[in-house]
């Protein structure tokens, strides 16, 4: 198991060479989608070649099943099925894409079955394990299979995964993504729309409503779903409960004064629970250089200083606190300022992605498994080569990028290519249909 | 079962290209599809093809524009020059707006072709955001193909049916008749195991040519075959040679259709030549064995015949070695055969073959037993039944739902057949005419 200080030297010693390729395996539906993206995107941005097994596409095929009217026993050896299904779809995409390694989010359709023959074949993956372990427990079943296991939490859990049979457990806490959580030059109406003095955005979990009961005396915003019931919420509650979006997001956090961050739990009769992990909204927050009012978390101290973060740990607390730092806007700019700092110089998505990808290096000796793809650009002539330049110029690839990267690249364009992309699928197919060789890599 | 398609409908008066870069004997078989688009009012109709055969295609439909592609790998060892070569004809094929695109081959060059155009309005094989895919009548072909002895159309009727209206089968090629210019002898395809050797070619030329009468013999073939041609001629009686003329390896695409124009007959393999020799109404006497099966890949049109080896394990496969020596080729040089080509009487039923006539049903073409044992017809029948209603062209005729079951599979209609919205829509077409 590794924990923090392992981390931080992991991050900076082991960092693999070159491009690598990596097959992002997200859940069907769930909390842990967004986080795939902004993996898939920060292991993009770092120059690595992502590939995505779109599992949310299949989400409604399952859904369709569980309105079948049959017996349970038939439902779930269907369900076993279309699961099944999808792992044998995820065990095709790695046949053809040769991934260096499969990253999988927490609840990725990926089956046991499907992980020993991925392990069996030489296939790396890892987990990124978004979860309480304590809320879900299906990781002692699935953690072992896995050859990484990244999570948010510390010990304990990090010894009981160890205990479990997982010995390449690694701390990573969750980030935010600074080209999507940014400051925002919202207009007056939008400030109007999405701003308030006090505002909340999340699910309204029973400790959520229990707190926010405490604060209608206040100008108090609540967005987002399962809020419903609740006479003394109603008309905090915006737009009617509904599922608020990832962009909309970004312009509440812009437009509010003082953001609420109290994380959730089941328990309302502790509304502000004891806990470790940090959740997404607070590096999110932070990057969008949005002020927070966040509960104090055990693992918080490692990732923020007392002054880049504004905590409370009762109500009364946060009641006093909204107060003070609704009459004190420059100390909220000074939290927000620093916040941000902290996030974008250590709590990037693109960090998290490197810390793993250090962390498989050092576990894995000889890991990425060298290819033997030559260079795009071997052997053409011009003015083919030119034209080939440019294209990789135009996919943000790099003068060194194998054939066989391009071609991923290109077969990952759609609608109608152009000719030079026409002309390296053609080539590739050449190449395997005739076997000609491309040059060795030089 | 339709393909994908544009969403502007009719296509007449529109443009419309074939994408065939498969061989000689593929080009020839395009000919009902391509007939089928040039049929349409005001249609423009283009065919990209092998360099190779640009010449041939010009000869063949000369009212089609042809795309010549470096698409064959002989005689060009660098493939970075083909491609230089290749890159003025994507450009044109790209910028030719084109309204239907007909991708007729299984063939990573096919697919990688195939993302010049939208996906939208490809049919049969396209590559759609770096996925390999064919359209349901596609991959109907695909699943076919495991089922060779009693399943499968006629290649040329599979490539006509991607298109909405296709020709009827009747109007592709003429009714073969007789010229008076004596036979015509093809002494080899492209897959030498489909051959028959000169010793068995020279006794069958001899039958035909007594029982046809005719006097005058031509070879034809390839410089490969010259050798064999110059063992064919050792090998004949007399008499025989010298009727002879050997004109292997000694045309072009314009000579071999001159030679093969007004023939009495040609005796071949499974060759392109055969295919071509339909084409003109030449009849047709075809040797069909080891992989060759006439039902996939018989002579298109009415007046033609085919001495099928019909073994247990026919058609085998090309690629996989033959255990027994190819035996099913000794039964063209039996006796009772050579009787019967001559015109003698006195024969028995060859031994190991099956002798057909083509013949057409609403599906197209297809062979009819009409000496020796054809044990798939049955089968066979309840197939292009349940063929013909899937394509919205019912026959009368009871399919066994255990045979329905094998074509009709259920991802077919459980499990969505394409990204596409249209899909749906498809489906219950589809659907409706399976139920008519």
């Amino acid at each position: 198991m590794t924990s923090r200080s392992d981390l931080t030297e992991a991050a900076r010693s082991g960092t693999p060479q070159g491009p690598l390729r990596v097959l992002l395996v997200p859940p069907l539906y769930g909390g842990s989608l967004p986080v795939a993206r902004f993996c898939g995107r920060a292991l993009a941005g770092m120059g690595h070649m992502v590939e995505t097994f779109e599992a949310p596409d299949f989400h409604g095929a399952f859904s369709a099943l569980k309105g079948l009217r049959v017996t349970s026993e038939r439902l779930t050896h269907l369900e076993n099925a279309f699961l099944g299904v999808i792992s044998q779809a995820i065990l095709a995409k790695v046949e053809t894409f040769e991934p260096d390694l499969v990253l999988a989010l927490a609840q990725a359709p990926l089956g046991a079955q499907a992980l020993r023959r991925l392990r069996r074949d030489g296939v790396p993956t890892a987990m990124w394990f978004v979860e309480d372990w304590r809320v879900f427990t299906y990781w002692r079943a699935y953690a072992p299979l896995y050859d990484f296991f990244a999570v948010i939490q510390e010990d304990p859990f990090l010894g009981e995964l160890a205990a479990a049979g997982q010995p390449n457990a690694l701390y990573l806490p969750l980030a935010a993504d600074p080209q999507f959580h940014r400051p925002l030059d919202l207009t007056p109406g939008e400030r109007r729309t999405w701003g308030a003095q006090v505002g909340f955005m999340g699910a309204g979990y029973p400790n959520r409503r229990a707190a926010f009961r405490r604060l209608a005396h206040h100008d108090f915003k609540i967005w987002g779903t399962e809020w419903e019931g609740d006479a003394a919420l109603a008309r905090r509650v915006q737009m009617r409960g509904r599922r608020v979006s990832p962009e909309e997001c970004v312009k509440i956090f812009n437009a509010t004064l003082v953001n609420l961050n109290l994380h959730s739990s089941v328990q309302a009769d502790n509304p502000v629970p004891p806990g470790d992990f940090v959740n997404p909204r607070t590096f999110e927050l932070a990057a969008c250089g949005a002020f927070q009012l966040v509960d104090r978390r055990g693992l918080m101290d490692d990732l923020f200083w007392s002054d880049e973060l504004a905590t409370f740990q009762t109500l009364e607390e946060l009641d006093e606190r909204i107060a003070y730092f609704l009459e004190h806007p420059e100390e909220r700019l000074e939290y927000a300022r620093r916040g941000r700092e902290r996030v974008l110089a250590d709590h990037t998505y693109t960090h998290r992605m490197a810390a793993l990808l250090a962390f498989v290096a050092q576990r894995r000796p000889g890991w990425p498994a060298p290819r033997k793809s030559a260079r795009a650009l071997d052997g053409l002539p011009e003015p083919l080569r030119a034209q080939v330049v440019e294209l990789l110029d135009r996919l943000g690839l790099g003068a060194d990028t194998t054939f066989d990267d391009l071609v991923w690249a290109v077969r990952q364009r759609q609608g109608e290519l152009t000719e030079v992309e026409t002309a390296v699928l053609f080539l590739d197919e050449w190449r395997r249909q005739y076997g000609a060789k491309p040059a060795e890599p030089s | 079962m339709q393909e994908p398609r544009s969403d502007q409908l009719p296509a007449h008066g529109r443009k419309h290209l074939v994408v065939q870069l498969a061989r000689f004997g593929d080009l020839v078989q395009t000919k009902r599809l391509l007939a089928t688009l040039a049929a349409r009012p005001e249609a423009e109709v283009h065919l990209a093809v092998d360099r190779s055969l640009a010449g041939l295609a010009a000869l063949l439909f000369p009212g089609v524009r042809v795309h010549a592609l470096a698409a064959h790998a002989q005689g060009q060892a660098d493939p970075g020059q083909a491609l230089a070569e290749n890159m003025p004809a994507f450009a044109a094929l790209r910028g030719a707006g084109f309204h239907e695109v007909y991708n007729l081959n299984y063939s990573g060059l096919n697919f990688a072709l195939s993302t010049l155009f939208d996906p939208a309005i490809v049919r049969g094989h396209r590559m759609e955001n770096g996925q390999r895919l064919s359209g349901p009548w596609a991959r109907m072909a695909l699943r076919w193909t495991r089922q060779r002895r009693f399943a499968g159309l006629n290649l040329v009727d599979y490539w006509a049916e991607l298109a909405d209206d296709p020709l009827p089968p009747g109007m592709v090629n003429p009714v073969a008749r007789r010229g008076g210019g004596g036979v015509g002898l093809v002494l080899a395809g492209r897959n030498a195991r489909r051959s028959l050797p000169p010793r068995t070619l020279a006794l069958l030329a001899g039958a035909v040519v007594q029982g046809t009468g005719a006097s005058r013999v031509v070879l034809l073939g390839s410089r490969a075959e010259r050798a064999a041609a110059k063992e064919l001629l050792a090998l004949m009686p007399r008499a025989l040679r010298d009727m002879t003329r050997d004109m292997v390896g000694a045309t072009d695409w314009r000579g071999l259709l001159d030679a093969l124009d007004g023939l009495d007959a040609l005796l071949t393999p499974d060759t392109g030549t055969m295919h071509l020799a339909a084409h003109l109404g030449v009849p047709v006497h075809a040797f069909f064995l080891s992989s060759a099966w006439c039902f996939e890949t018989g002579p298109y049109g009415l007046g033609h015949r085919v001495w099928q080896a019909d073994m247990d394990c026919a058609p085998c496969l090309e690629t996989s070695p033959c255990p027994i020596g190819t035996r099913c080729a000794r039964a063209f040089s039996g006796r009772d055969l050579l009787r019967h080509l001559a015109g003698n009487p006195a024969f028995e039923t060859p031994e190991g073959l099956t002798g057909y006539v083509s013949a057409f049903d609403p599906l197209g073409l297809t062979f009819r037993a009409v000496l020796g044992p054809d044990p798939e017809a049955e089968r066979r029948r309840q197939f292009r039944t349940l063929m013909a209603g899937v394509l919205g062209r019912p026959m009368p005729g009871v399919v066994d739902p255990e045979l329905a079951r094998e074509f009709l599979p259920e991802e077919d209609w459980m499990l969505p057949g394409a990204a596409k919205p249209h899909t749906t829509m498809e489906f219950l077409d589809f659907q409706e005419k399976v139920q008519a």
